[in-house]
């Protein structure tokens, strides 16, 4: 009899498409309840302001309002919004749910209205009459740290929040000793996660109890019902937390925003439910924007190519506030600057800065993308100027794979130590010129050159953190049908949880796929739980939902074993069905082995009725997956349009559990990087006001933008789960601007023109960067 | 509060009468009246794609339309292209080829490729990219949208 083939690895179609396709999805702005209003949100015109007075009386008048408030009228009622990855001696530069006396962004929530329809509610908002005293903004980082600058809380006198700092090895020595020191200075422009779904919520409290319910776009219902719960002084008991359908998050959603604070108090004045939904253009002022750094990096190099040493001085633009994810881009920057290199040597100096723009957090590799911009930039940097081979250069430096596990001497905050695991960074990279055809590329390259075409060829290549901790939660249990329902605290938008986890637990229990059942988004129904974020999952979730489905598979044969009289080591597992082994006709289903678990006196001695367990993964370290990029790109030289020709991605996130998943989340990482690399920026003027607050002005990449990406994948297994599964959700977005740049840089090359922004490069900036190279002087 | 206007709409072949303000978008008319909320809200600025309906079998922006526009005229809605038992040949060729992740854009695309393909029965890769144009994903990168269109398509061909 042949084994039934296992899911896991296998090219499963998703589970939950039918539903949406069919819409019939329930995302937050499609729930409708009885009595239900409207809230809408006054929002700062200014970057910088002092708030005289706020005049709300003909707002209230307005026929339909039902409520209006300001910070005065809640100041009482709620603490500030937390940031979870603040250092101690970080300044505790926290927002409140409503400006308080001072606005410091423009979109910062002012007031909030509740009326019967969001129609009225916008109108009443329109009547809200606020004085302000405009203050000096300060927009960019030079302006911010300069010592005359305005600061943005006058309580710490500067505007640098935090400064982060890694050391490791004798780098003074290694540029004492250094045949050559390269120095760069790196801009990283502002661009974000633009989830297609906005973000919204509502909040209802239960008349009697107090009880509140949260429905949010969010990645972290868990999350939310605790900072919700620390907000408002209430107890976590009486709070919760429902993520239905969530449209897209990508890091935008891993934050907890006022308006999930401002429902749930206006609900509790009003004792009606109340709905808030983003529109694009608030989206664009008040959801986290992401990404913008500058970076000073020296490179330590012998004459042979080794770099030896990396001194860095970056800074991190984190706009308004410390936002709940607000310091880890800047901690991930710098604690994963030299990537897949040894470079022994390393001191790293990296400055959160406040400014009037839009608070910045993560956004799909938070610190991953410039990180791997900045190191791939500089390695080709190195090349150039040695004379080297690109991939060359890169192999002789990177760690092997006999090297690891590696201690890098450096730590990210929250998720701990940078211990890389497993991988084997010079094949992925081969694997990488393999496919794309690097050395046929160079003679076509030289042929292009000859015939006056400017094409050029991009690696990238990273290590990336995934499958952080703290640990997340999985109950599975089995019903006296037979069937098995997974309860996981890890909730998607997108990633396909409830086919990837069904995969996994049908396979323990050797059943049918559709037999499985996957929960999640609901904090009552699952008593706790972590959220998806830094490509976690998979790796901690599934882990978990495949170590409770295997307790559940133990505890049945146990049962088996003693209602069949025979010792466990008689039994085997098949096909959902405990056998005693040669003797298939003395057997029990899952659903005979549920139901006589919760039936009266013939369960084994110290048994626990059900079939149903609760795990608990904690991963005992970080799980590195790594990648190389490698981009083809054509600029036309007379429009200055970047074509990409080709693009290739060799991924390793250890086991793959559905290559068609994570095929779908490479294809997407990698269109969001080449978005941020030619097509987007949040761009503000000298007052800090947002000049791109639309999809007119904020361009996203279309289906014409993207080329086809050829994938491959090497699988190292991580030796920090049972199974080897790392993360796969965000490597996309964090190879391809340092691929793509560095091609434009290569297809740029003979005109003379030096690359050290990530972007955008869009056709007017390219052609600008052209027409300098050849005549400096304009 | 200004006049309301009764509009006389067949929604998925179902006639319905409503009474509506006159600023209510046609997107809020479907989602909020009559509880088609398939059709989703992306950018309520004709951007996006998200809100695609076929207005008389066009596509149409529902966010760029007010209700009182389609007064007398049909509209199909993402609900009114399949069911359950019969997924309809895009709906299935979107599932087959993973052409969507978090769902949100996927009802404008569903709707623009049936409309797209009724008038483009073999189109060529040009023309997919050209009707893709105006729909933003941000989940997938395209690539298995492109590839479901195109398996959409070679279905179709398929003589019923």
């Amino acid at each position: 009899m042949t084994a039934r083939p296992k899911y896991v690895g296998g090219a499963v179609k998703r589970r939950e498409d039918k539903r949406l396709l069919l819409g019939r999805g329930t995302y937050v702005a499609d729930i409708q309840l009885n009595g239900m209003v409207h809230m809408a949100v006054l929002r700062s015109p200014l970057a910088h302001a002092r708030i005289n007075s706020i005049d709300i009386s003909a707002a209230r008048q307005h026929p339909g309002v039902l409520d209006v408030v300001t910070f005065d009228d809640i100041r009482d009622l709620v603490g500030p919004l937390p940031c979870i990855d603040l250092f101690p001696d970080s300044k505790q530069a926290l927002h409140t749910v409503l400006a308080d006396s001072k606005v410091r962004y423009v979109g910062e929530p002012v007031a909030a209205v509740v009326a019967d329809d969001p129609y009225t509610a916008e109108d009443a908002v329109d009547l809200i009459d606020v004085d302000y005293s405009p203050l000096d903004p300060v927009v960019d980082l030079g302006s911010a740290l300069r010592d005359d600058a305005p600061v943005l809380y006058e309580e710490f006198g500067t505007n640098v929040a935090n400064t982060i700092h890694h050391e490791v090895g004798d780098v003074d020595a290694a540029f004492a000793a250094a045949d050559r020191v390269f120095s760069e200075r790196f801009d990283i422009h502002r661009y974000g996660a633009i989830p297609m779904e906005t973000r919204g919520v509502i909040a209802a409290a239960e008349v009697g109890t107090g009880r509140v319910t949260l429905w949010s776009s969010t990645q972290f219902p868990h999350l939310a019902r605790q900072f919700l719960a620390g907000v408002v002084s209430l107890p976590e008991s009486h709070i919760r937390v429902i993520a239905p359908d969530v449209g897209g998050g990508f890091g935008a959603k891993c934050e907890f925003y006022s308006e999930e604070v401002l429902a749930p108090v206006l609900t509790m004045r009003l004792g009606r439910p109340v709905k808030w939904i983003e529109d694009r253009r608030e989206h664009m002022l008040s959801t986290t924007q992401a990404r913008e750094q500058t970076h000073d990096v020296e490179a330590a190099v012998n004459a042979d190519g080794t770099v030896t040493g990396v001194r860095v001085t970056s800074y991190t633009n984190n706009g308004a506030a410390m936002f709940t994810l607000a310091t880890t881009p800047a901690s991930i920057f710098s604690a994963m600057l030299r990537g897949p290199y040894r470079i022994p040597n390393y001191r790293a100096e990296s400055h959160s800065v406040l400014t009037n723009k839009t608070p910045l957090a993560v956004y799909r590799g938070a610190g991953h993308p410039q990180a791997a911009f900045v190191m791939e930039r500089m390695m080709d940097i190195i090349a150039f100027n040695l004379g080297m081979d690109r991939g060359e250069l890169r192999l002789r430096n990177m760690l092997t794979s006999d090297e690891l596990p590696s201690d890098r001497g450096t730590e990210i905050v929250l998720a701990g130590k940078v211990e890389y695991d497993s991988g084997d960074y010079p094949r992925c990279l081969q694997m990488g010129l393999d496919l794309i055809g690097y050395h046929e590329f160079l003679d076509e390259q030289a042929a292009a050159r000859h015939d006056g075409r400017y094409v050029g060829l991009g690696i990238c290549c990273y290590v990336e953190e995934t499958a952080i901790g703290p640990y997340e939660s999985a109950i599975v249990r089995v019903d006296s049908s037979g069937k098995v329902t997974v309860l996981t605290g890890s909730s998607p938008h997108g990633q396909g949880h409830v086919t990837t986890f069904s995969q996994l637990v049908a396979d323990e229990f050797d059943i049918d796929l559709e037999d499985v059942t996957v929960l999640h988004g609901d904090t009552d129904l699952i008593p706790d739980g972590v959220g998806t974020f830094a490509s976690r999952s998979a790796a901690i979730g599934g882990a978990a939902a495949r170590l409770a489905a295997g307790r559940v598979r133990q505890k049945a044969m146990d049962l088996a074993a003693h209602l069949l009289e025979v010792s466990p080591s008689d039994l085997e597992w098949r096909e959902g069905t405990a056998q005693v082994i040669g003797d298939p006709s003395h057997a029990m289903t899952l659903g005979e082995l549920a139901q006589a678990a919760t039936a009266w006196n013939q369960l084994p001695e110290g048994f626990e009725f059900n079939l149903e367990a609760t795990h608990r993964h904690q991963a005992p370290g970080i799980a590195f997956a790594n990648a190389t990029h490698i981009a083809i790109v054509e600029v036309h030289p007379r429009t200055g349009q970047v074509t990409i020709l080709r693009y290739g991605v060799v991924h390793d996130c250890g086991r793959v559990i559905n290559p068609i998943i994570v095929d779908g989340q490479v294809h997407g990482g990698v269109a969001q990087g080449i978005g941020g690399t030619l097509l987007e920026e949040f761009a503000y003027d000298e007052t800090g006001q947002p000049l791109t607050t639309s999809f007119l002005d904020y361009l996203l990449p279309t289906a014409s933008d993207i080329p086809h990406i050829e994938t491959a994948h090497l699988e190292s297994p991580t030796p920090l789960n049972p199974y080897g599964f790392k993360g796969a959700g965000e490597g996309g977005a964090v190879g391809s601007p340092g691929a793509i740049v560095n091609a434009l840089a290569d297809a740029l090359a003979p005109l003379g023109v030096t690359l050290t922004s990530d972007g955008p490069y869009t056709p007017a900036r390219v052609l600008g960067l052209i027409q300098q190279a050849s005549d400096p002087a304009t | 509060m200004a006049t309301e206007v009764l509009v006389d709409v067949e929604v998925n072949g179902v006639a319905h009468q409503v009474r509506v303000p006159p600023r209510l978008l046609l997107s809020d008319l479907l989602r909020d009246r009559l509880g088609l909320t398939g059709t989703h809200l992306a950018c309520e600025q004709g951007v996006c794609g998200a809100c695609t309906v076929l207005l008389d079998g066009r596509p149409v922006r529902s966010c760029l339309l007010f209700g009182v526009q389609v007064d007398g005229q049909q509209v199909t809605t993402v609900e009114g292209l399949g069911d359950e038992q019969a997924l309809h040949p895009v709906q299935q060729a979107f599932h087959d080829e993973h052409g969507m992740q978090c769902g949100f854009c996927t009802s404008g695309f569903l709707i623009s490729t049936a409309a797209f393909l009724e008038e483009h029965p073999e189109p060529s890769d040009q023309e997919i990219l050209d009707m893709l144009g105006g729909h933003l994903c941000r989940c997938t990168g395209y690539q298995n949208i492109i590839a479901a269109v195109r398996a959409a398509a070679s279905r179709q061909e398929v003589p019923s």
